[in-house]
């Protein structure tokens, strides 16, 4: 079986690249002990990372701790949808790639959706619990509002844990001084991307409303939602097509798409 | 005897550990310096003020790529009643120039930079890893244990510069007992203020940089405070005996805000926003709290040793800890050479401590850690010193101005000193500092 785990290396921006302030989140970590979970003794798991030649730092780690090789591609800020297509050619034969829900910089989470799409697999992220014992895989996804969804997935699949799912392995003293001068492949990857993500704060456009009519209280009821049945969610049952049409409609209604 | 992993192992990459590593290294030994924090440095602190001379030998012209804040040009003795403030400022550019002498430095970045060149001369440093524990064979230490797994490491010599309160050196039995009225208690706050502001109040220009140390301003608390420039970080902080402290009510991080609030302090730290709070323990009584230094395998050096001079009412740890690691590096090359690692065969470590500034500067000042911090210097004569002072600087016409030495016989009096105890501290102090 071949696991492939997705590492982002993140440095803290501003000044040189340092070593001392850069690393992975605990998310990368859990992806990481979740493959070595997983993996018999004569499966492959590949950790492989898109970044500069700091990130080899971290590779050497992730091979210390039983990873069985760690490839970097060799790019700076190339926009994700390239860094997906470099991983898929790493990833591809994967049974399951395993990636953390979040990096370091809690980057938009696009890279593990990409990469489903190239390699045809399915996705579960958000993942609270992995339970590797059984096949396919049984996972737990966190949803909004303290729920919890419990999928069984079949491989090939892309799957994101969180932090909490595992606590990366120690080394051993022989595995670290040995990870010291392992070598970690490195392969071309994309050009840095042109496009400069600014990430700004989420604010709704404004919309404008006729005049509330009505007295002051009818106007706070309103307001406040008192009085009238509440409503807090929807279910519906539509075939995809008509869903998809629905939640377009819904996010446009609610001013989160262009009207 | 199975074969070791390496050479030697030296624990602890702080300023010792490193300057250890470097002369094992660069003698063609091979050496792991091990490290708990996950890189060099990332657990230590100090208050600010490295004095790197020891380093000429060590890296010449070391100051070409030192990490350094500032360098030390305006060097003050500051003396703070409640009201009052008394500063003795000396001010020189000859230090703002090659060879130098003192440097602020950020822990972090110094000892980062010391460990890299130990790993450039060919030194393995591997972090996040903790030793637990000494290997013994008979009496010989043969190796440390860790907290990985696997973790044993067997070597010909071990050197623990695992810091103060050296687990490595109580384990070896070196201690003997520990007297809390040995340590002191060092706390500090980082605080940002932009490079221009900080320019401007301590009326320095570039990289150079004033340090300011305090008597008095500790709440009460026998100790000294201080107040350190670094490019755009203040570092405000004091020095607490650690019996005193815990015999009163105010905690550590309340004695800094006093100073902060103090008048004298104020105008120069307002506005700063605290960027860091840090604690360590310093081991503060010099030669009278040293350990056995060297057993059987094992050599103990820098604050392991207690090798932290209180050379006033200011610390030289740094370069103590530096020189120590450099001089049990060059020892145990000696004994590995020699193929005899036992207490006889690195009895040059000792030797050269005691034939350089090391053990000297500790035996001359041997009586000033406890005569800086005793309760007449703390508590009677910051009062005395600075009332003499106001009252030679007063004007108060048309009263005919007395002369000081009837001033101070006035103050001395009204502090409750006895002209034998003054004269019992100033030949302490004489025979420390003159
Ligand atoms: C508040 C304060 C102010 C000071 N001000 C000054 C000053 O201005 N100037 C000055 O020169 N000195 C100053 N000193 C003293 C100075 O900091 C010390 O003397 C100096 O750091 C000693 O160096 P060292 O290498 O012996 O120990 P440390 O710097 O303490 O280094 C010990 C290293 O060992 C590691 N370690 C410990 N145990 C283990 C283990 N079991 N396994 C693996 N690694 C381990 C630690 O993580 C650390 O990196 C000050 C100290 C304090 C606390």
């Amino acid at each position: 079986m071949k696991l492939t785990v997705c590492w982002k290396w993140v440095t803290v921006d501003g000044g040189e690249p340092d070593d001392r302030w850069a690393g992975v989140s605990p998310a990368d970590e859990a992806a990481l002990e979740t493959a070595l979970t997983v993996a018999a003794a004569d499966d492959e798991v590949v950790v492989v990372s898109a970044g500069p030649p700091g990130a080899v730092a971290a590779l050497r780690r992730a091979l210390a701790a039983g990873a069985t090789r760690a490839v970097r591609i060799d790019t700076d800020g190339a926009a994700s949808r390239d860094v997906a297509t470099a991983v898929a050619a790493i990833a591809a034969g994967s049974d399951y790639v395993l990636c953390g829900d979040y990096s370091l910089d809690r980057g938009t989470g696009s890279v593990p959706a990409f990469l489903a799409a190239d390699l045809g697999a399915a996705q579960a992220l958000g993942l609270v619990s992995v339970d590797v014992t059984r096949r396919p895989v049984r996972v737990v996804r966190r949803l909004d509002g303290g729920r919890r969804e419990v999928l069984d997935v079949p491989a090939p699949a892309v799957l994101s844990v969180e932090g909490s799912v595992a606590r990366l392995r120690r080394a051993s003293l022989a595995a670290s001084l040995a990870s010291n001068s392992a070598p970690v492949d490195v392969v071309g990857g994309p050009p840095r991307s042109e496009q400069v993500a600014v990430v700004t704060a989420y604010r709704p456009r404004a919309r404008s409303l006729p005049a509330p009519a009505g007295g002051t209280l009818t106007r706070v009821r309103d307001i406040l939602d008192i009085g009238g049945e509440p409503v807090h969610s929807e279910s519906v049952t539509l075939d995809p097509p008509a869903a998809a049409r629905r939640i377009v409609d819904q996010l446009r209604d609610w001013g989160h798409l262009p009207a | 005897m199975p074969d070791p992993d390496v050479d030697v192992v030296v624990v602890g990459a702080g300023p010792a550990g490193a300057a250890a590593a470097t002369v094992l290294a660069r003698a063609g030994h091979s050496v792991i310096l091990l490290e708990r924090g996950p890189f060099a440095g990332s657990k230590n602190m100090y208050g600010g003020v490295v004095y790197p001379r020891i380093l000429d030998q060590l890296h010449p012209q070391w100051w070409e790529d030192a990490p350094v804040q500032r360098w030390i040009t305006r060097r003050s003795t500051m003396v703070l009643t409640d009201d009052q403030a008394l500063t003795v400022d000396f001010r020189s550019e000859r230090w703002g120039r090659p060879p130098f002498n003192g440097a602020t430095a950020y822990r972090p970045d110094w000892d980062h930079w010391l460990a890299a060149k130990a790993q450039a001369d060919g030194a393995t440093l591997v972090c996040s890893t903790t030793a637990t524990g000494l290997l013994r064979e008979g009496g010989q230490v043969v190796g440390v244990t860790t907290d990985r797994p696997d973790g044993d490491l067997r070597a010909h010599v071990v050197i623990a510069c695992d810091g103060v309160n050296s687990f490595l050196a109580k384990e070896a039995g070196m201690y003997g007992e520990v007297d809390a009225a040995n340590y002191t208690v060092g706390v500090k706050e980082t605080i940002a203020l932009p490079k221009d502001v900080i320019d401007a109040r301590f009326g320095v220009r570039g990289r150079e940089g004033q340090d300011i140390e305090i008597l008095g301003g500790t709440g009460g608390v026998n100790g000294g405070a201080f107040v350190y420039t670094n490019l755009d970080t203040l570092a405000v902080g004091c020095v607490l005996k650690l019996p005193k402290l815990s015999a009163q009510a105010l905690r550590p991080e309340e004695i800094i805000d006093g100073l902060k609030r103090h008048p004298a302090i104020r105008p120069l730290v307002e506005d700063g926003e605290v960027k860091e709070y840090s604690a360590h323990v310093i081991p503060e009584a010099g030669l009278s709290m040293m350990p056995q230094m060297t057993g059987d395998g094992m050599l103990v050096a820098g604050d392991a040793a207690a090798m932290c001079l209180a050379a006033g009412i200011w610390l030289e740890g740094v370069n103590f800890a530096m020189a120590s690691g450099m001089y049990a590096g060059e020892a145990a090359v000696e004994a590995l050479a020699a193929g005899d690692a036992s207490a006889a065969g690195l009895a040059g470590y000792e030797r050269r401590l005691r034939d350089t500034f090391v053990l000297r500067d500790h035996r001359k000042l041997r009586r000033a850690p406890e005569l800086v911090l005793s309760d007449r210097v703390q508590h009677l004569y910051p009062e005395m010193i600075a009332n003499t002072v106001e009252r030679m600087f007063r004007v108060d016409n048309p009263a005919p101005k007395p002369g000081l030495r009837r001033i101070f016989s006035d103050e001395r009096r009204r502090a409750g000193v006895t002209l034998r105890d003054l004269a019992r501290d100033a030949l302490d102090g004489l025979r420390s500092f003159g």
